[in-house]
């Protein structure tokens, strides 16, 4: 099966707003796909009903042939989520975190995936501590490496890099992009950040009030829109620019 | 003057008002909470009152001289209704069931040769004195249960310095259970017995409010600390997750209940010897006041099951706030549920209420393990059993709730809306 990922009419209804609006996007196994747009535009929303958080209000998203409503409890073996704004349990330590999280996982080693993940973070010591006591930027680090411990077969990553510093965002998208390849895991990832965007993803969707404008390589779009990066993009695709 | 005092005082007081589940909790709640308990405590003190109103005084006559004669017609010119009877010794009295039969929970007893004694001490000879034995049923209810029993001691002293001083001797006997202890003062039992009508319905309601904070904090943490979403994303049952959640607190609630039955099994020991009228000491297992082991077994089951009963009503709770003060704050709202019940029953005696507010009052989960306390000592272990039976199955109910909510998004979304908020709130829910 080469789709990874494949979400048909996505509708999400909250209230009377329409956060998703006939949403479709499809991405292949192995390929890192990145989600941008601005806030409200129903990135976070999508990402949640690929990860079986919530449901759609109509339309259908399966993952590797698995339907996220009818086999939640499946897609969940396959995948590993990364919200944005993610947090670790304050009194557990770096390591009994990951351990605790690693003997959820389905059809692994619980120890190998501990020591996948120590040296994913690149924490080393710092592990043996209480979470609490983590700067943002190491407690992301963590909780990436708890998202690709488990060797998943698609990782969603809701702004990975978000709020970090220089250093622990370089940090967080080497993991990503060395991770991918050396496990061809598929990614599907939102942020903010274009410059994250143009250097992680194969392809990118821009979105804006729960639709998909404009879907492509990077390149292949700002050749398309005759722009500098996809910022650029963005504006002139919304008419901002 | 501190410099930014007041700008820091206005913005933490706009916030905690503008804050609706403080309002209510921490206003709204006691000003509704303070009058229900006002009426309740003052409804208690009317039906006891009444209820000693009603009381029939039953006199029974072993004597049947001129004395005794002259002792009833007192008793009846001050205001007792009277039914006198004969030639039963007490206990037959109260076998036969003349006190129920009667509508009196209490008895004088005239014995033979009281007019006989009286009149040889008018005679000359001031050393014979007479006895009159004054009997009550002790009742394990509320603190104005007993509330009659001591009128008609006062009225047989008033008759003792109406005749001559120091002629008339009283004794007090308590008819426990249908059997008469002699020289029992009930009102003695009464006092020894505070710690059923008082520090064990205030000390339940620490336990449970106490509890259900620590509860109400593991879904909120989770929410707070942003570790939930996470969690509801791997592969396990979220039943599981629940259950978890559920069971690490009833162990708490576990350890609580038997720390508690310990505590209160001391604090009973150290109050089960008493003096009664005659100095002698009194010990109320022998009395039949203290409860078996059966009867321990019976309330620290029905303890286990209203904290589990209290505690998945937290975790639910819990799932409608977004961080650990809006969860504390909204199990605040179970609070009158706890503190009510437990208070009027400090008051009240359950058995003499009208059928629709013990049905209330027994409807309340939180009510059950006052209720019984009270019933495991009066040997009524139907009570506490079905009390057990019916907390169960409340916490079954709220525990399939709460497991259907764990098992959908609302867990995520659900949040207790208490004015239109309109788009803000799903716009924020939308990203």
């Amino acid at each position: 099966m080469n789709l990874a990922v494949d979400a048909k009419s996505l509708v999400k209804q909250f209230g009377n707003i329409r956060a998703l609006d006939e949403l479709s996007f499809q991405i292949k196994k192995g390929e890192i796909f990145g989600l941008i747009g601005p806030n409200g535009a129903g990135k976070t929303t999508t990402l949640r009903i690929v990860s079986t958080l919530i449901i759609p209000t109509s339309g259908t998203a399966t993952i590797f042939g698995l339907d996220t409503v009818k086999q939640s409890g499946e897609v969940r073996k396959i995948i590993s989520y990364l919200p944005e704004e993610a947090g670790a349990y304050p009194n557990l330590s770096g390591n009994e975190y990951l351990e605790f999280m690693a003997k959820f996982a389905h059809n692994i080693d619980t120890q190998k995936a501990v020591a996948e993940a120590v040296e994913i973070s690149g924490l080393g010591e710092r592990l043996k501590d209480k979470a609490k006591t983590y700067s943002k930027g190491m407690k992301r680090r963590l909780l990436v490496a708890r998202a690709l411990m488990t060797k998943p077969q698609l990782a969603v990553l809701d702004e990975p890099a978000s709020g970090l510093d220089v250093l622990h965002a370089y940090h967080v998208r080497q993991i990503i992009k060395k991770y991918v390849k050396e496990h061809g895991t598929t990614v599907l990832l939102s942020s903010h950040n274009m410059l994250e965007v143009e250097y992680l993803c194969d392809r990118v969707a821009l979105v804006n009030k729960g639709k998909i404008v404009v879907e492509g390589e990077p390149d292949e779009l700002k050749t398309k829109y005759e722009s500098q990066n996809l910022e650029e993009v963005f504006a002139k695709v919304i008419g901002y620019a | 003057m501190l410099k930014g005092f007041r700008n820091i005082l206005i913005k933490e007081l706009k916030e905690l008002i503008r804050d609706p589940k403080i309002l209510i909790g921490i206003i709204i709640i006691p000003i509704i909470m303070f009058p229900v308990l006002g009426l309740v405590i003052g409804y208690a003190e009317q039906t006891a009152m009444e209820q000693a109103k009603k009381t029939q005084l039953l006199v029974l006559n072993n004597d049947g001289g001129n004395w005794s004669e002259t002792l009833v017609s007192y008793l009846q010119a001050a205001g007792a209704e009277t039914t006198i009877v004969n030639n039963l010794t007490p206990q037959q009295l109260v076998s036969q069931g003349l006190l129920a039969k009667n509508n009196a929970t209490q008895f004088v007893e005239i014995p033979q040769g009281f007019t006989e004694n009286l009149t040889s001490h008018f005679a000359g000879d001031t050393n014979i004195t007479a006895v009159v034995n004054v009997y009550g049923i002790f009742n394990i209810g509320g603190i104005f249960s007993n509330i009659g029993s001591s009128g008609i001691t006062s009225l047989v002293y008033s008759f003792n310095r109406y005749v001559a001083p120091d002629v008339l001797q009283t004794t007090q006997s308590s008819i426990i259970k249908g059997a008469i202890q002699q020289n029992v003062d009930p009102a003695t039992l009464s006092s020894l017995l505070i710690s059923q009508s008082i520090i064990l319905p205030i000390t339940i309601m620490i336990l449970l409010t106490y509890s259900m904070q620590i509860a109400a904090t593991s879904v909120a943490m989770e929410k707070e600390e942003k570790t939930l979403e996470t969690l509801l994303t791997v592969p396990v049952d979220r039943f599981s997750i629940l259950m978890g959640k559920l069971s690490s607190s009833a162990l708490v609630a576990g350890l609580g209940a038997i720390t508690y039955l310990v505590g209160y099994g001391y604090l009973f020991g150290s109050i089960t010897s008493g003096v009664s009228t005659t100095g002698a000491s009194l010990d109320l297992a022998a009395l039949g006041l203290a409860p078996t082991a059966l009867g321990y077994v019976l309330l620290g089951i029905t303890l286990f099951v209203t904290l589990l009963a209290g505690l998945a009503l937290a975790v639910i709770m819990s799932a409608f706030a977004e961080d650990v003060r809006g969860a504390t704050a909204l199990v605040g709202y179970v609070y009158p549920l706890i503190f009510i019940p437990s208070f009027a029953l400090i008051y009240i005696d359950i058995n003499v209420l009208p059928l629709p507010i013990k049905a209330v009052l027994f409807a309340i989960p939180f009510s059950q393990p006052v209720i019984a306390s009270k019933a495991v000592i009066a040997g009524d272990y139907f009570t506490t059993i079905l009390g057990i039976i019916y907390v169960a199955a409340f916490t079954f109910v709220v525990m399939y709730i709460a497991s259907r909510l764990f098992a959908t998004e609302k867990i995520l979304t659900a949040k207790l809306k208490f004015r239109r908020r309109g788009s803000k709130k799903t716009a924020e829910q939308a990203e």
